[in-house]
């Protein structure tokens, strides 16, 4: 299965999706004019990797995937869809799959820090907590 | 400081591209006045949702120049100030005022679950929205949202919500 990957632009984050390394990388800033436009394609995605690639894995071990969310900002809107993709992460883990969800955060940014909290919480998943400070 | 110094004065159509424009330009002004991550993070994520909210739900009255979006960021001593008005059809009242009575019932524990409770609900509009801009707005600033419905005609009103960032006991 080919990779996804979606340039950053000034309103919209970089998506890359690596099935080849089971990496899966969202970073940078989110409000897309148009959010739905911008997310659905990626949750399509995702159903399709699992279709394709998660599917036929008949191996007795399973997956490791690796979510690597490094999001600077996100609006309420991408809010949503960010949920969205994290219960198709989940989906995947009910199914055998390891899941590793790292949620990358300026180490002065409390607002990126909590939310990712509130997130993990939420899905009642344990997220690993990377702060990454200025200039590294 | 007697009376705020206004930061940012709009009034006309608000496009996606002018709303960039106002962030960009309220983000300089608040690093030049040396505020700190989280209180640049709050001003920026209320503008966000308030402008956007406007953009996304306002009823442009048809044939009249009247009633525009206006928005206003004004820094006092102790707050920076958002106010954002659009008309809207008088028809949406209800619920709106509704869901900002309700989030302004509700402590940083209820919005947190209230946020929660609409996230997972799945509904989001064809327009994107999901109905999280005014609980985030709330949960964000930690103050109490300030609304009025004024008048315009039989079918219009004019929706003005007044957001308080608050600048002290915050160390940067």
């Amino acid at each position: 299965m080919e990779p996804l990957y979606i340039e950053p632009s000034e309103f919209t984050p970089r998506v890359f999706f690596d099935p080849e390394n089971s990496v899966f990388e969202i970073s940078g800033f989110s409000r897309p004019e148009n959010t739905v436009g911008f997310y659905k394609p990626l949750i399509k995605w995702l159903e399709d990797y699992e279709d394709n690639v998660l599917a036929k894995n008949t191996n007795f071990n399973k997956s490791n995937l690796v979510l690597n969310l490094k999001l600077t900002y996100f609006n309420s809107a991408s809010s949503k869809f960010l949920m969205d993709i994290l219960m198709v992460f989940m989906k995947f883990h009910s199914k055998g799959n390891a899941v590793e969800i790292n949620w990358y955060y300026d180490e002065d940014d409390d607002e990126i820090f909590e939310s990712g909290e509130e997130i993990s919480e939420m899905i009642n998943f344990p997220f690993n907590f990377i702060p990454i400070t200025p200039n590294s | 400081m007697e009376k705020g110094e206004v930061l940012i004065n709009h009034y006309g159509p608000l496009s996606y591209e002018e709303i960039g424009f106002l962030l960009n330009k309220m983000t300089s002004l608040l690093e030049r006045y040396n505020f700190g991550i989280t209180i640049r993070k709050k001003v920026y994520s209320a503008m966000v949702e308030s402008l956007e909210n406007i953009y996304k739900h306002q009823d442009v009255i048809k044939g009249s120049n009247n009633y525009q979006p206006k928005f206003s960021l004004i820094l006092e001593k102790d707050k920076v100030d958002l106010t954002c008005s659009n008309s809207l059809l008088k028809v949406k009242i209800g619920p709106l005022k509704e869901r900002l009575e309700k989030v302004n019932q509700l402590d940083k524990a209820g919005l947190k679950e209230f946020y929660k409770e609409v996230i997972l609900s799945g509904n989001v509009t064809q327009k994107g929205g999901a109905g999280l801009g005014i609980i985030n707005i709330a949960k964000v600033t930690e103050n109490k949202l300030e609304f009025t419905f004024d008048d315009i005609d039989e079918q219009y009103t004019y929706f003005t919500l007044r957001i308080k960032v608050s600048l002290q006991n915050q160390n940067n």
